[in-house]
């Protein structure tokens, strides 16, 4: 635990939480906009743009600063000092891995917190000159209203976008993990950033990846075990891409975030375990 | 063995470099020395001599490819032993963005200390290195005899029976280099084993109780100080105040005496670093007044 504060701080004082300030500022630029559309697109295009960032920050963030992390601790060998204190190294990596989620989490809370206030204070204000605008008339039945109302609260701030956070944030731990996973045995940062990244790029494209393959060869034994260590070693992180619905107002499906959860977690304990396995008898 | 804070034995250490098989250095090769609990012990050797990969074994950042090393009884991987283990690594960089009190906290908690505890062992250290002025500065800033003694309180923060230190006073001048000898010098008076290593033979000379010289991966000669710079067959004198006719005087006494002879003659010499020393020292006294 003391290493996952320590690498907090490290993250901190590298300054990496000007990001979020560049994060304020496109909400800000968004909010100052006045879009020709209709209220709930205005809302729904907020949504896109700071949910997108959001998404991008977290694995990104997380792909390098743990990609980072380790190295530094090597080539400025406090790895040294470290590991010949009674520190166990799987203590160490853990508290890595956990400093870096603790800095994505609170990141995406911040960042989170951000956006649902300036959701919040549009959509009332939507709601608000639309109540008036058609109360003026009078020609607008109760139903009318409340439906163009309940339009415009589909898109502002619902609780359900807490689960499009949660998804990217779970994408970004198994991101870590790989990472921390890649950079156990890489020599360089800038190594496990590339396979990190080109790992992040084809476990997108996972299912569509192995059925590409299946169709593609029936009997070829080669390419059947080349599929079974893409299906086991990449993480399809395609499960995580449900949450696009969720930020476009649709309804959750809760089976699946179950489901992502639960492999999350799997991967993370696969990925830990791997490192750990070239980690623990590495010589320095 | 119970007093025995360190004991090598038959330890090889190999490096492949490359891939092919054939391609390998050795390290160190089948090296036993034993260092005794309360003792300094010198390991001396020239580079590439396997003087820190010894240190790094015994320290469980390597494992030894055949043989073993024990620290207190127990096995140099084994977590217990470091928890009796401080070490200071050659030219140690800390985390930059951390302040001297900040990295010996660092240090402190992953030795499992917290509160008071920790914050009165922190100011202890630093009073004993003399770094109460630096301590809310970043080890940014640090020149490189403060960054050493930072590192050598790193080693002691959490009261270690044993200080491996791979080569102390690298870099450091002759003053901060005599602070860290005073160092040791305390720490052996508290009775705690020492295992250093150095290519500065003078400072090795004077603080250690027993020296090894490793040449190559191999120990050439080990043992107490003493008995291996001692020249038996030859006795010294200095003396103040000798007029010339008292030294000729001298000179017959000797002449009469046909099995000795005089070796050498002259006037002593102060040691280039004695004088830095004396010159620093009364530079600061000037600057006090
Ligand atoms: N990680 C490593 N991989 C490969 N070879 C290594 C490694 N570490 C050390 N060596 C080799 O082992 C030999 C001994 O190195 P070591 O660092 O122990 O020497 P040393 O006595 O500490 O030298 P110096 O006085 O320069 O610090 C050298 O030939 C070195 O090249
Ligand atoms: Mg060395």
């Amino acid at each position: 635990m003391v290493i996952a504060s320590s690498s907090v701080t490290q993250l901190v004082r590298m300054k990496t939480f000007y990001f979020l300030l560049a994060f304020a500022a496109i909400i800000v630029v968004l909010m100052s906009l006045n879009p020709p559309t209709t209220p709930a697109g205005v809302l729904s295009t907020i949504k896109r743009i700071s949910f997108g960032t959001m998404d991008i920050f977290a694995w990104l963030f997380a792909i390098v600063s743990t990609a980072l992390l380790i190295p530094k601790d090597i080539e400025d060998r406090t790895l040294y000092t470290i590991l010949s204190k009674p520190v166990r190294r799987i203590e160490y990596l853990i508290g890595k891995l956990l400093g870096v989620l603790f800095v994505i989490a609170v990141s995406l809370a911040v960042m989170y917190g951000i956006c649902a206030l300036a959701l919040f204070s549009r959509e009332s204000l939507y709601i608000a000159e639309e109540l008036g605008a058609m109360q003026a008339g009078a020609q607008y039945s109760t139903e009318e209203v409340e439906a163009q109302i309940a339009l415009i609260q589909q898109q502002g701030l619902r609780v359900e976008l807490g689960i499009a956070v949660l998804a990217s944030f779970l994408k970004a731990a198994v991101v870590a993990s790989v990472t921390i996973f890649l950079s156990t045995f890489a020599s360089s940062s800038l190594f496990s950033i590339i396979i990190s990244v080109l790992i992040f790029i084809i476990g997108h494209a996972h299912t569509m990846a192995t059925s590409f393959w299946l169709y593609q060869t029936d009997n070829n034994l080669l390419v059947e075990l080349l599929l079974k260590c893409v299906k086991i070693f990449i993480p399809n992180y395609q499960l995580y891409s449900f949450s696009h619905g969720i930020i476009q107002g649709e309804a959750v499906a809760y089976p699946l975030v179950w489901q992502m959860t639960g492999l999350t977690g799997v991967y993370l304990v696969v990925f830990i375990f791997l490192s750990l396995l070239v980690f623990i008898d590495k010589e320095f | 063995m119970s007093n025995c804070a360190v004991e090598v034995k038959n330890m090889t250490k190999v490096f492949s470099r490359g891939l092919k098989k054939s391609d390998y250095v050795v390290a160190v090769d089948n090296l036993s020395f034993e260092i005794g609990a309360g003792e300094v012990y010198g390991l001396i050797g020239p580079n590439g001599s396997g003087k820190s990969t010894t240190m790094k074994v015994a320290l469980g950042l390597m494992a030894p490819t055949t043989g073993s090393v024990k620290v207190f009884g127990f096995d140099s991987g084994d977590i217990r032993a470091r928890n009796e283990i401080g070490f200071l690594p050659e030219n140690p960089y800390f985390y930059k963005h951390l302040t001297g009190a900040e990295t010996l906290k660092f240090y402190g908690k992953l030795c499992g200390f917290s509160g008071g505890e920790l914050k009165d062992r922190i100011s202890e250290l630093l009073e004993l290195v003399e770094l109460e002025g630096a301590a809310k500065r970043r080890l940014g800033g640090y020149s490189k005899g403060m960054l050493q003694r930072i590192g050598l309180a790193q080693a002691l923060i959490q009261r270690p029976r044993l200080v491996i230190l791979d080569e102390p006073t690298a870099g450091v001048d002759p003053l901060g280099s005599r602070q860290i000898r005073d160092l040791i010098l305390k720490l052996k008076e508290d009775g705690i084993t020492v295992f250093l290593c150095s290519h500065l033979l003078e400072q090795v000379q004077e603080v250690c109780d027993r020296v090894g010289i490793i040449f190559e991966g191999r120990m050439r000669r080990e043992g107490p100080l003493a008995e291996l710079i001692q020249i038996n067959e030859q006795t010294s004198m200095t003396f103040a105040g000798a007029k010339p006719h008292f030294l000729a005087k001298v000179r017959d006494l000797i002449e009469a005496e046909s099995e000795v002879t005089i070796v050498d003659e002259g006037h002593p010499k102060t040691t280039l670093e004695r004088l830095f020393i004396s010159l620093s020292q009364s530079e600061q006294e000037e600057e006090e007044k």
